[in-house]
């Protein structure tokens, strides 16, 4: 320990950490930086950061094509997901964790098990599926299959289990049923483990590329992924800045969401895992 | 004087309590239900569906033509080059870039856990920030930043006075360019992994071993690696399944394979076969081949990576 | 005085006779040629050119169609060019009880969102703007409607190959709209500082087979040190060998048979000419539609000598790739694989399909027989603003094909485009599998051309799985 004190230890872990740093913000620059730049300088020698042509042409562009749609249409998708999937979580959490019924443990096992299936598998018959049900180019697919996740189960029944029975007890002492327990007390309990749980959700559901690319047909409907990928330029001019105008719309609403709730971020996926 | 009499309960009694148990518990039931209600209609029916798909030729179309093994022929014959060739990609990309990622988040979370380096929750702000952006996003922006001709990494080789590359045009280049984009997509979660694993590592044992005189490295090889091991398996397991089924960043970033499929990733494969071929058949098929390999090697990495005591 | 009577009674006779006889008759119907102007686009300079088209009067139909009707397109084909030829006008007064919506796609939703509706059975739109290369697939899938009777009055004036992609068994599927006849545009100024003829009719005969071409791009390439042509190696996509397969009549398939030729000795034979012009770095490594490729086309300085390409790339040329390079270029029909070839091939074009979803299949068709086949002007106006060169025999004959174009040195080019569609062999390009086989084969390219393998090696692989894949 002591020798790490040394100066030159700290120099050395900084200029690591400082460099990998460095790596992971540069895209972040580059891309805020490029979506300001008008197309011959994009590739420019040496590399322009801070353009003297800064113009606002791109997302101006941008706007036009749809992208405010896109992002209300992306919220609205992941808000719903994430609601919903809160929801049936924590229910399906609080079923495992403060009951002992019958079949418990071989029915947790099943959960479990169920989360080594690569979405690769059921990619094509999901998809009938929907067909079916004439839910294509419609958002259900990106909500409900996902509404009650074995991830999610398992993260909320941690969390639940320590929450102590007295509560329950007490709870059904006053004359509450099994679900206004839950609703009353187990679930305001929670708040913490659900804003977490929340915030991974929401963030999946934002980022998600290959559902929405198999299930939204129409261009109103598109989120912001999709968006990009089809966003076009008039002829012979290459979109640069407008690609990275729509990429910037998409992570800055996450970014600010991060920051403001990092310790959950980083802390919180694993606290479910690490306490069991 | 009655001798109380061992009342051993009768079958009819069992059931009984049973039968009280699920009653009284029946809630329990009802809250859990929606799991395996969703999980029957989008999990298992479309697993069972899709092994009746397999043996089918269909465009989701007109008529299905029973075809037997003919998908699963095709998978090892001529036509599952492309398919073998994604998942050797698969391989490839995984030994490119998992080792160095793995290690490299571990050696960072040792790092920031020591809690000598200050702003230290910064610098995690910072690694883990990547994580939270869209692989779209980040994927046009890697496609910008690789341009052969003026990109921002080429740029900053020649400044650093090395050779450009010709990233995206060349079969390994191109093989490193996603590597970079997926290590900077993704070193953040496995940090944050291992830094959830060392709280489980009693610090008195590494503060034991250095005082003994052990140095930092070894400290770090001998005990801290070895006590991570079930974090590192799970992060290994969930790695693998990502190199093969890695899907924006290779549509994004190598317009879906490029060049001569060298990038092409198993997931984009089979996407292609089935929404761009229209052959469910057959795709249904190879999701199983996949399947059954992902399965094979997660197990025998849990094998490997867990008998070595 | 009776005399005097017979007399003047044979002068009234005589001057009836010849009044009857002098007054027209009253036309059925009337017929007028009416020249019409449209503006095309040269280089931002805007020049008028005339059309003589003779537009029919709506015949009264016993039973007009009416409803709604839904058109899927790009903007490019639909809106910079259809909408533009005012054809959405002028049906609405033939047939004022059809209402046209239109839905702009780009390329890939059409290709995506098309054969997802036919498969789910729902949600297809009534007209479909599809490609050639694409069109077959969707033929073959199923969901077109039979326009074969209503096509058949027409037959005669569609020139042939554009035909071929939408036919099975005997029966059609679309209507066809522009084709992709391929020519050899060229520098004159790269030309003449290579000491090179300029003249078309002089450059198509001295560059006459591709020999000749390879002889004159290694002239070029000494004498002024530009690239001949844009041919990237490792992001190949398969275009310029499929216009050199298609003029030899070869394909990835046999037309007549369906047999997979990918790798037949003519096929490889094919490829290796090409890989000549990279073993003397003859050609750029630009790919097409990026920036590279637009800059050594407008290039005044650095220029490419020569581009093969389909008379579509005209328009573009003038507009927004090259307009500073105005009169700059000629056009010149393309070389020959052997002596004595056909200096035809073919390069894109589009039809426009109707989906058996429709609801309203006799207002698809008329808006389609309105556009497309009935009246020339609208397809000749197409041609003036876009270079959508028609697939009507008859409308080569309007005065439009005798117009010349300044941007390419007064050269008359329309009729060159003309003379080319029509010689348009049948080839087994594009077909039912045309993406299937275009992605493996280009693979197969680009290994060759970075030198990853031989011509014949690589095309063997391809081959080999197309056909794995066709099982």
């Amino acid at each position: 320990m002591p020798k790490l004190k040394l100066l030159g230890g700290q120099v050395v872990l900084h200029v690591v950490l400082l460099s990998v740093s460095l790596f992971m913000i540069l895209p972040f620059i580059w891309m805020l930086s490029t979506s300001f730049k008008p197309q011959e300088e994009v590739f420019a020698r040496p590399p322009i950061f801070v353009s003297p042509n800064m113009s606002l042409d791109g997302y101006r562009y941008v706007v036009e094509y749809g992208v405010l749609r896109a992002l209300w249409n992306t919220f609205f998708v992941s808000f719903l997901a994430t609601v919903g999937s809160l929801f049936f979580c924590s229910l399906g959490g609080y079923g495992f964790a403060k009951y002992r019924f019958p079949g418990r443990k071989v029915l947790f096992a099943f959960l479990l098990g169920t989360m080594v299936i690569p979405g690769a598998v059921t990619m094509v018959p999901t998809y009938i599926v929907m067909l079916k049900l004439h839910w294509v180019d419609t958002y259900w697919p990106l909500i409900v299959p996902g509404a009650a996740n074995a991830f999610g189960i398992f993260f909320m029944r941690q969390y639940i289990s320590t929450i102590s029975d007295e509560l329950i007890d007490a709870a059904r002492i006053d004359g509450c049923s099994d679900f206004a327990t839950f609703w009353r007390v187990i679930l305001p309990i929670c708040t913490p483990g659900l804003i977490t749980l929340g915030l991974i959700f929401f963030m999946n559901s934002w980022n998600d590329y290959l559902g929405p690319l198999i299930y939204v047909k129409t261009p109103e409907k598109f989120t912001l992924p999709l968006l990009m990928t089809s966003l076009q330029g008039p002829p012979g001019y290459s979109a640069y800045r407008e690609w990275m105008g729509v990429a910037v719309i998409s992570t800055v609403p996450l970014l600010a969401i991060f920051l403001i709730f990092q310790r959950r971020f980083t802390e919180g996926i694993t606290a479910g895992a690490v306490r069991g | 004087m009655s001798r109380d009499v061992a009342v051993i309960p009768s079958v009819g009694d069992r059931w009984k309590r049973l039968w009280g148990e699920i009653v009284k518990n029946r809630w329990a039931y009802v809250f859990i239900s929606p799991f395996y209600i969703l999980f029957l209609v989008f999990g298992l029916f479309p697993v069972l569906f899709s092994i009746y798909l397999s043996f089918q030729q269909w465009n989701g179309f007109g008529p299905m033509e029973l075809v037997g093994l003919k998908n699963f022929a095709y998978v090892v014959g001529e036509g599952g080059k492309v398919f073998w060739k994604s998942i050797l990609n698969g391989v490839l990309l995984f030994f490119m870039y998992v080792p160095l990622m793995t290690f490299l988040s571990i050696v960072l979370a040792v790092v920031l856990n020591s809690k000598l380096v200050r702003f230290f929750q910064g610098y995690r702000t910072m690694i883990y920030a990547p994580r939270v952006t869209s692989m779209v996003a980040a994927g046009f922006t890697f496609r910008l930043m690789f341009e052969a001709q003026g990109g921002l990494f080429n740029l900053i080789l020649a400044y650093l006075g090395l050779p450009e590359v010709p990233w995206l045009e060349h079969v390994w280049w191109a093989r490193v360019a996603l590597c970079v984009l997926v290590v900077w997509g993704w070193l953040g979660q496995n940090m944050v992994y291992m830094l959830a694993g060392l709280q489980t590592i009693p610090r008195e044992l590494t503060e034991a071993a250095l005082i003994d005189g052990a140095s930092p490295v070894q400290a770090l090889f001998r005990i801290t690696i070895p006590l991570l091991r079930p974090v590192i398996i799970f992060a290994v397991i969930l790695s693998t399944m990502g190199s093969f089924g890695l899907f924006p960043e290779v549509q994004t970033l190598t317009w879906g394979g490029r060049p001569m499929r060298a990038t092409l990733t198993t997931l984009v494969y089979l996407f292609n076969v089935a929404f761009d071929d229209y052959r469910f058949g057959r795709a249904s098929a190879l999701a199983y081949v996949y399947f059954a390999l992902i399965f094979v090697l997660s197990l025998v990495q849990v094998r490997y990576f867990g008998s070595e005591e | 005085m009776k005399r005097q009577i017979v007399s003047w009674f044979t002068l009234g006779v005589i001057l009836v006779g010849l009044l009857a006889a002098c007054a027209r008759p009253t036309p059925e119907t009337v017929e007028v040629e009416v020249p019409v102007e449209v503006t095309r686009v040269v280089a931002g300079t805007p020049e008028t050119v005339v059309i003589t088209a003779t537009p029919e009067p709506a015949a009264p139909e016993p039973e007009k169609p009416s409803g709604k009707i839904t058109i899927w397109g790009w903007t490019a084909a639909i809106r910079d060019t259809l909408e533009a030829t005012d054809v959405f006008e002028d049906f609405k007064e033939a047939y004022p009880d059809v209402e046209v919506e239109i839905v702009y796609y780009s390329p890939d939703d059409v290709y995506t969102n098309l054969p997802l509706a036919i498969t789910a059975g729902e949600g297809a739109p009534d007209i479909c703007y599809v490609e050639n290369s694409h069109v077959a697939e969707y033929v073959h899938m199923g969901g077109l409607l039979n326009v074969t009777e209503h096509l058949q009055p027409y037959l005669d004036n569609i020139v042939e190959y554009k035909l071929y992609d939408c036919e099975k068994d005997g029966k059609y599927y679309c209507v066809p709209w522009d084709g992709g006849p391929v020519v050899m545009y060229y520098r004159r100024d790269v030309f003449e500082a290579a000491g090179l003829p300029t003249d078309p009719d002089e450059v198509s005969e001295t560059i006459a087979t591709w020999d000749d071409y390879y002889e004159a791009c290694r002239t070029i390439k000494e004498q002024t040190g530009s690239y001949c042509f844009a041919h990237n190696k490792a992001n190949n996509w398969g275009r310029l060998y499929e216009m050199v397969l298609w003029q030899q009549g070869l394909g990835y398939y046999d037309p007549q048979t369906g047999d997979v030729s990918v790798d037949s000795p003519e096929n490889v034979a094919t490829l290796e000419k090409l890989g000549l012009f990279w073993g003397e770095d003859l050609v750029s490594d630009s790919l097409e539609w990026t920036d590279p490729w637009y800059e050594e086309l407008g290039s005044l300085d650095q220029p490419i000598a020569t581009l093969i390409e389909a008379s579509w790339m005209d328009v573009f040329l003038k507009s927004w790739i090259a307009p500073g390079t105005a009169g700059k270029w000629g056009v010149a029909y393309m070389p020959t694989f052997e002596e004595d070839g056909v200096r035809a091939s073919n390069d894109g074009g589009s039809v426009f399909v109707i989906p058996e979803q429709t609801q309203n299949p006799e207002a698809a068709w008329a808006f389609l027989e309105f556009a497309m086949l009935k009246n020339e002007e609208y397809v000749l106006k197409g041609l003036a603003i876009s270079g959508f060169i028609p697939s009507l025999k008859s409308t080569y004959d309007d005065a439009l094909f005798l117009s010349t174009d300044s941007f390419f040195g007064g050269q008359n080019t329309y009729q060159i485009y003309a003379d080319v569609n029509g010689e348009i062999p049948r080839a087994g390009i594009y077909g039912p599998h045309y993406a299937m086989m275009n992605g493996a084969v280009s693979v197969a390219i680009q290994r060759y051309a970075t030198g990853e393998a031989t011509a014949e090696v690589a095309l063997q692989a391809a081959a080999d799985e197309i056909r794995a894949n066709l099982e």
